[in-house]
């Protein structure tokens, strides 16, 4: 019953008034940079710093945790409705969310966005209070050649993931993987096909190909058709959620938190995982899956819950070992120092406050958002009926603005614009964008840990079959590999046939 | 390209004006009069970003101004210093220097950077220094240098993780191994945490980190310190011995301080650099810096643009024989 007193005391602290203030305010501004595309967490936390710094380091810590779910919540928003991804995560829910969006179901696509964020953070706040430190060990296990073989099942379901020809969602994995290997090599530090330009020796922006692939790309697509059809539909369609669609989620929630769950603890790529995954698993046993593609409520349900369970055990590594899993959560560890406080094992002893009041704060801070979401789903969605051509310069303008703010660089600004451009190339030759962007996100860490392992085994490969985690992976990846293979190959025979007589 | 070639036009152009405003500017000897930029050229959340807010909200409240920090990160630290380097030298404009971007950038990069890390600036003062220490897995049975000496002769090999390939600890495990007479097996990280989270998990059983990422980790007894690489002992790790005690010559402390573009006038670099050590000697923030690991600087202008210049010709043959060019 320790956990229970622990987790009251830390109520204790997360509902103080200073506190859920704070709380409040970090989920607003979370929210909204969300809800404006590029801006991400990571510069508007850097941002924000020196404003906490006048504050207790608890209030400090759950304002900047608020930002940081915050922004998983909002940025959803701009994926259903407008097709702009503005993190790697919302990428999967612009699949079927957008669709949803334009059959009118705009309402119903953000609600379950929301509960099932909701659920998921509500579940995954248990878990980081239950069982953090057992989870550690877990992460502690993973190896790299364990990392190698899950990124390598990653990429796999990239492949299964997109729609129409295997051949063409292979393609352009491998177009993603290439673009991932501009900039510097981690394990040499030379430049690979940077041209000499500078801004070239970080690699490609990742919001830059997001949002020139997704945003940019459907603008210029829907500048194409005549106005009266580029509006998404005349009719929003009721925001509540029908019965059949509400028992279609419910199952996708959970398998999506349960998943999410797991893959957050993991550094690195965790969360993006987690959502790509969930999309994965719901395509291959939800009940709905003969209607992805085009606007499946699993689709943004099973992905939506395990990003936002993701981004909660994302904490663990820090709470826990004071390693951050990702640049936001080095920047608490970077705002915790500055307060005087070194995260790890001992904080639990030593800042009781602190580690019980944030794993607190982060359940009220998910009611909050809750509560802030819902009742504003009415207003996201009357945007759509603001007319196209006032709406897509507005857009525009927040891309940019948003790209400019992440390196304050012009150059990005223009790499989303030529990604836009190859974008809508793509989409008019039926290439899909989302294959490419997870081989892009996958595959320079694929990379690393590849040649991380085989540095320290010395140049022997058995590391990969040895080790169970990486030999339990690579059999699943060779599995679903297989299962995506055979159907193709003997629709492709049937196909051949067809012309053939 | 085109726009490159005009915006490097531009920037080239850019010097000439600030220096015909430059008497205007002693005229009003208002400094300063507006917010102060101070240019961070790594991501948010790394150590020297950490320093970098902590010297602008030192410095805010000395100086009357606002000190904003903006972080430009790319190449080895080397386009926020470039741009710094380029920037007006009127006094608004600091960049936070660095062992990377002022000591060994400029030779893995060398012919590809358009600032001299020595002359295209004014260096203000040193703020603070972290010793390197080399932390072992409790379980790795590595408890002294000589230890991971016989282990590096052997058969296997010794794998020492580090943040990064061309950084000050990559130069560090190269000199180790030219000391110890045999290569050490580098296993470069993105950054520090993925590389200790692999020695603590034992993965990899030695790291040679700054003190500031390793201290807690230490204190914790998740790893254990092996030796300090600097000249003498550290006063918050006093039973830590030195890497000279243990009979290998190596001393190497990662540095970070505050510069300006050349030609910002000396009177501002003076003050600049009497706030920086005044705020610096508060015996909270020492207090703070100490807990960290980290000695604050106190030099002056002078003596940190020759702390600079020795950096650069110090780190050079290391990088030669690292093979951590770009090209």
């Amino acid at each position: 019953m320790d956990l229970l007193a622990n987790l009251a005391h830390g109520m204790g602290v997360a509902l103080s008034l200073n506190n859920l203030l704070f709380c409040l305010i970090g989920c607003l501004i979370g929210t909204a940079i969300g809800v404006l595309p590029g801006i991400g967490p990571v510069a508007t936390i850097s941002l924000l710093l020196p404003i906490t710094f006048g504050q207790p380091a608890t209030t400090a810590i759950i304002m900047l945790a608020g930002i940081y779910y915050g922004a998983q919540y909002g940025g959803s928003t701009t994926a259903i409705l407008l097709n702009l991804p503005g993190e790697v995560s919302s990428v999967v829910t612009t699949l079927e969310g957008y669709k949803m969006a334009r059959r009118g179901r705009a309402g119903a696509a953000l609600t379950i966005a929301a509960l099932g964020s909701f659920f998921a953070g509500t579940v995954s706040t248990v878990l980081v209070a239950a069982s953090g430190p057992l989870l550690t060990s877990v992460a502690l296990s993973f190896g790299p050649a364990d990392y190698f073989s899950l990124m390598l099942l990653g990429l796999i379901i990239a492949a299964v993931l997109a729609q129409g020809s295997v051949l063409k969602s292979v393609a352009m994995v491998t177009v993603g993987v290439a673009l991932g290997l501009v900039g510097t090599d981690v394990q040499t530090g030379q430049q690979r096909f940077t041209f000499g330009i500078p801004e070239l020796s970080d690699g490609v922006g990742f919001v830059s190909i997001a949002m020139g692939m997704f945003g940019i790309a459907e603008i210029i697509l829907n500048l194409e058709r005549p106005e009266s059809r580029s509006v998404l539909s005349s009719k929003v369609g009721s925001l509540m959620l029908t019965k059949e669609e509400f028992r279609r989620a419910v199952p996708s929630v959970i398998r999506g938190t349960a998943l999410g769950s797991v893959l957050g603890i993991l550094p690195g790529g965790g969360a993006a995982l987690a959502s790509f995954g969930s999309y994965m698993m719901e395509r291959k046993v939800s009940k709905g899956r003969h209607e992805f593609g085009t606007g499946a409520i699993e689709g943004v349900a099973g992905p939506e819950s395990a990003n936002n369970a993701a981004s909660q055990t994302s904490f663990i590594p820090l709470l826990t070992l004071g390693i951050p899993a990702n640049a936001v959560m080095a920047l608490m560890v970077g705002a915790l120092i500055i307060q005087g406080i070194q995260p790890g094992p001992r904080m639990v002893e030593a800042q009781p406050d602190l580690f019980w009041g944030l794993i607190a704060s982060m359940w009220v801070g998910n009611l909050m958002l809750l509560v802030i979401n819902l009742p504003m789903i009415g207003m996201w969605v009357k945007l759509l009926q603001v007319p196209y051509r006032y709406m897509y310069p507005s857009i525009l303008i927040f891309c940019a603005i948003g790209v400019y703010s992440l390196q304050n660089n012009v150059f990005d600004v223009y790499q989303t614009v030529i990604f836009g451009i190859f974008g809508y190339l793509c989409s008019k030759l039926r290439l899909e964008p989302a294959p490419m962007l997870i081989g892009f996100v996958l595959g320079p860490m694929m990379e690393e840990h590849l040649r991380r392992a085989m540095l320290l085994s010395r140049g022997d490969w058995m590391v990969f079959v040895e080790r169970p985690i990486s030999a339990t992976m690579l059999a699943i990846g060779f599995v679903a590999l297989a299962a995506m293979l055979l159907p193709s190959i003997s629709r492709k025979k049937d196909a051949a046939i067809q012309e053939g007589g | 390209m085109s726009w490159t070639l005009r915006r490097r036009a531009l920037l080239a152009g850019l010097p000439l004006a600030a220096i015909a405003e430059r008497p205007a500017l002693a005229q009003g000897g208002a400094w300063p009069s507006q917010p102060i930029r101070l240019v961070v050229p790594f991501a948010p959340g790394g150590t020297t970003d950490l320093v970098a807010r902590l010297v602008a909200a030192g410095l805010q409240e000395r100086l009357g101004v606002s000190v904003v920090v903006e972080n430009r990160a790319g190449a080895g630290a080397t386009v926020g210093s470039e741009m710094v380097a380029r920037a007006a030298p009127d006094g608004y404009t600091l960049v936070m220097s660095n062992i990377a971007s002022h000591g060994i950038s400029p030779s893995v990069y060398r012919g590809r950077i358009r600032y001299d890390a020595v002359t295209d600036f004014a260096h203000i003062a040193l703020v603070v220094s972290n010793p390197t220490v080399w932390v072992a897995n409790p379980r790795s049975g590595i408890r002294t240098l000589g230890d991971a000496a016989a282990k590096a002769r052997s058969a296997g090999g010794l794998d020492v993780a580090t943040s990064g390939a061309g950084s000050s600890n990559h130069l560090m495990v190269v000199r180790m191994g030219q000391l110890i007479g045999t290569e050490l097996n580098h296993i470069p990280f993105r950054g520090a945490g993925p590389a200790m989270q692999a020695v603590i998990a034992g993965q990899v059983p030695m790291m040679s980190d700054s003190l500031p990422s390793a201290a807690n980790h230490i204190r914790q007894g998740s790893v254990i310190a092996v030796a300090m690489a600097s000249a003498e002992r550290h006063p918050s790790f006093p039973e830590v011995p030195t890497f000279r005690e243990q009979g290998f010559d190596l001393a190497s402390d990662s540095w970070f301080g505050l510069s300006a573009p050349a030609g910002t006038p000396a009177a501002v670099v003076e003050r600049l650099n009497r706030e920086t050590r005044a705020f610096l000697s508060a015996p909270e923030i020492r207090a703070r810096l100490a807990e960290l690991g980290g000695t604050p600087g106190d030099l002056s202008a002078e003596g940190y643009g020759e702390f600079v210049r020795r950096e650069v010709a110090l780190w050079a043959p290391l990088v030669q024989a690292s093979g951590a060019t770009p090209d």
